[in-house]
């Protein structure tokens, strides 16, 4: 107290106030920090060549309900990356299922030429594993092409 | 030139001032118009495990799909048989349903049929909006 009267009371030069015009260079370089980092949960495509109908609907679900399974026309069965054998896809389906609060949708993701043996098998696995919504994942045909062939 | 040299009092640089609220304009703008594609497809309900519902003959339409791809159609209790190509199934699904609103499509496809001719049977039957159909595989 003593102090302050004895001439310490000297304004300072330097502004006591955050400085705020750097602010939006902040939010952006959070901004492009988090989208740069931000990993989406994809599963890399296989080749297939894509069956086509005019039927084709969208998928009215959450994408985190929806499951693919693809089926290359050797008869491969790819889920999650990882080739599987057909008589195991029930024990990854099941848990997925019971995980979506049995809301999963599968989206059989089948090559035009596969058998349809294949499918069948496929089908019963996804019965077994009590996963009933299913998707034949296909192209819209246009009517334009359809009758140009 | 006493005139001319006088010192204009409209600064000549750019503003720089409002630039984040255009890049935050373009950023908002680009976030409300980007979709994502989504997964789409031919939507069905498998039959739960175990379940199994009579139904009489007379309800059944049989379509058949060969491995060629040609499919043949017999209507329940008739051992007549039809010989089509895919795309007259939507034709023919409608007259059908038309006669009998009770029809079931039941579709029996041979293994070593492409999938593709099971989807172009579906796509007609959906087409059609047939709502009860029963995917079979053939028995040799």
């Amino acid at each position: 107290m003593a102090l302050s009267k004895s001439g310490f009371e000297r304004k300072s030069g330097v502004s006591d106030e955050i400085p705020s015009s750097s602010l939006a260079d902040i939010a952006f370089l959070l901004l492009i920090f988090f989208m740069v980092t931000t990993v989406f949960r994809t599963t890399r495509d296989r080749p297939i060549v894509w069956p086509q109908a005019e039927a084709t609907e969208r998928i009215d679900e959450k994408r985190q309900n929806i499951m693919h399974v693809w089926l290359e026309r050797n008869g491969d069965v790819w889920i999650n990356d990882m080739r599987t054998p057909i008589q195991d896809v029930r024990s990854i389906v099941r848990p997925a299922y019971l995980e979506s609060e049995r809301r999963l949708v599968i989206s059989l993701r089948a090559d035009t030429e596969v058998p349809y043996r294949f499918t069948n098998q496929l089908m019963e696995e996804f019965k077994a594993a009590g996963a009933v919504r299913l998707v034949f994942a296909t192209e819209l045909e246009r009517r334009m092409a359809r009758e140009r062939r | 030139m006493a005139i001319l040299n006088k010192k204009s009092k409209v600064s000549d640089e750019v503003p720089t001032s409002s630039m984040a609220d255009i890049a935050f304009l373009l950023l908002i703008f680009f976030l409300v118009t980007t979709v994502f594609p989504k997964d789409s497809g031919l939507q069905i309900v498998l039959p739960e495990e175990a379940e199994q519902i009579e139904v009489s003959q007379r309800n059944i339409l049989h379509i058949n799909i060969q491995e060629s791809g040609l499919v043949v159609v017999r209507r329940g209790e008739s051992t007549q048989e039809q010989t089509l190509q895919a795309r007259e199934i939507q034709q023919l699904w409608r007259t059908e349903v038309d006669a009998n609103p009770n029809l079931i499509a039941s579709v029996r496809t041979h293994p070593e049929a492409a999938h593709r001719h099971m989807i172009a049977v579906l796509d007609q039957l959906q087409l059609a909006n047939a709502e009860r159909v029963s995917l079979q595989i053939m028995e040799n």
